[in-house]
């Protein structure tokens, strides 16, 4: 019997009470629950069918109705309305909403495939990943793609592999076949599979001009398995020369802000002071007589900040030193930086011993590096003068004798006038 | 005191960014200093991430168990020799 569904009907017992009619006629039916299980599609109002059953009399009101044990759509295969029945229903439901779509992550630490292991599909697979990142690795959860329980064997797949440790992106695909053989993947307990996956997957059925359910729901749709393959993993020396060109712009930005701490240190040793001091220490070295307290402090005083500037600035080198060795380990790994790296060393060297010369010219300046030749300096016993004349003491006399180390207080016993070489 | 490194991706992006502020500001030393050892930590990182995932096949089977796979599913007649 052929006609068009109307006033369909599921009751809470489960099965379907409607109405077929055409121009003409019209007639009761009924399909029972367990009928209406093995249906693909959802019989809807509007519908036409062709309904196989047996007429039978529904005795309370006297009517005749048929007992349909199937429908058969018209026009559209059954198949074809079972996908846009649930293809609408999924995209109500927002099942394949962009805003869903997961990003893949740019390098996998594992790479999870769900396939047949019989197919060429997984072959496909492992060798283009073998080609873009050989090293990779990968988990292949073996499931049935076509005939009865596929559907339910992927999707349990799907799910078992989405819990493994470490996969996180999931291909789910097949070889190309008629429509029938990838049926599978247009199953709703497939897509609910994917939808629920933990990671982000990847469908990839048949070939490119085959669209199935999975496709939609999939974080991201490959036209065929190696296609998955390819969007999977980028070429690992495409990753491997961007992480190249990011520590070349690294170590260049740092060796422009060494030619500033460079220029930091001319800048300093320019300074008028620096010349002066030297020259004026010089002066006071001949006559070490004119070393008072104050003038000694004032002076240790000067070096000392000097000292703590050129210690500021060797520790500042110090740790480019040991972040240009973290550096050279990678680029030794690389092996590509390697003259740049060169001169990045050369030059820190030559700062290190420009640093190092001047720290030693500063030291060169200290008063007390006089004593440590040898010289002494005499006080008077106040120590409040520096004694530069013998005649301006007198027998039994304290005075003072300041040597690198110590001091001595000593009497005066004789006293011998002239230059103090003469004796 | 060196915060943690969440995945590749943002390593990536960490020191995309760090090259950018290296190579736009005039940073205190010190500021740029813990730039750089950062940009090359995270460089390191990435680097052995590109070589930490082990050539391997594994089968998961019905009980859960990661098993290798056959040796016939991965064979290298098509690999490219260049390729790492």
């Amino acid at each position: 019997m052929e006609g068009e569904l109307s006033n369909c009907r599921v009751w809470n017992t489960g099965h379907l009470y409607f109405t077929l009619k055409d121009d003409a006629a019209q007639v009761r039916g009924v399909m029972f629950r367990s009928a209406l299980r093995l249906l693909r599609f959802t019989p809807k109002d509007g519908l036409r069918v062709v309904a196989r059953g047996r007429v039978s009399v529904y005795d309370p009101k006297g009517e005749y109705q048929i007992i349909c044990e199937h429908f058969e759509p018209e026009g559209l295969g059954a198949r074809q309305l079972a996908f846009d029945q649930l293809k609408q229903r999924l995209t109500a439901e927002g099942l394949f909403d962009p805003r869903r779509k997961r990003a893949l992550p740019v390098l996998p630490r594992k790479i999870g495939v769900v396939t047949s292991l019989d197919g060429a599909a997984v072959r496909d697979i492992i060798r283009v990943l073998r080609r873009r990142y050989a090293n990779a690795h990968i988990v292949i959860r073996p499931a049935r793609v076509q005939g009865e329980g596929a559907a339910l064997e992927i999707a349990k797949a799907i799910g078992a592999i989405g819990r493994v440790a470490g996969v996180d992106v999931v291909i789910v695909g097949r070889g190309g076949g008629s429509i029938e053989d990838l049926w599978a993947f247009n199953e709703e307990v497939v897509a609910r599979a994917l939808a629920g996956c933990p990671v982000p997957t990847i469908s990839a059925v048949g070939h490119e001009t085959d669209i199935t359910i999975a496709d939609f729901v999939a974080d991201l749709r490959a036209p065929t398995p190696s296609a998955a393959a390819e969007i999977v993993v980028a070429r690992k020396d495409e990753v491997q020369a961007r992480i190249d060109r990011l520590s070349q712009r690294l170590d260049s930005s740092a060796r422009s802000r060494l030619h500033r701490l460079e220029a930091r240190l001319r800048g300093l040793e320019a300074r008028p002071g620096y010349g002066g001091a030297h020259g004026r220490v010089l002066m006071r070295g001949r006559h070490a007589s004119e070393l008072t307290v104050d003038l000694r402090r004032a002076i240790a005083t000067s070096l000392e900040a000097r000292a703590r500037r050129h210690r500021a600035l060797r520790a500042a080198l110090d740790t480019l030193d040991l972040r240009h060795r973290l550096a050279s380990v990678r680029a030794r790994l690389l092996a590509a930086t390697q003259a740049l790296d060169t001169g990045v060393v050369r030059r820190r060297m030559r700062l290190e011993g420009r640093l190092g010369s001047t720290v030693a010219r500063l030291e060169s300046l200290s008063p007390l590096a006089v004593l440590g030749r040898g010289y002494a300096v005499c006080w008077n016993d106040e120590r409040s003068a520096v004694l530069r004349d013998a005649a301006r003491t007198s027998v039994g006399d304290s005075v003072r004798v300041t040597l690198q180390q110590g001091e001595i207080r000593c009497d005066v016993r004789e006293i011998m006038t002239g230059h103090g070489t003469d004796y | 005191m060196e915060p943690t490194i969440k995945d590749f991706e943002a390593a990536i992006a960490e020191l995309e960014s760090i090259v950018k502020k290296l190579e736009d500001g005039d940073l205190p030393l010190e500021a740029s200093l813990q730039l750089y050892e950062r940009g090359v930590h995270l460089s390191r990182f990435c680097h052995s991430r590109l070589e930490d995932a082990e050539r391997r096949i594994e089968i998961l089977n019905e009980r859960g168990q990661l098993r290798p796979a056959p040796a016939d599913l991965d064979t290298d007649e098509d690999a490219d020799p260049h390729a790492r």
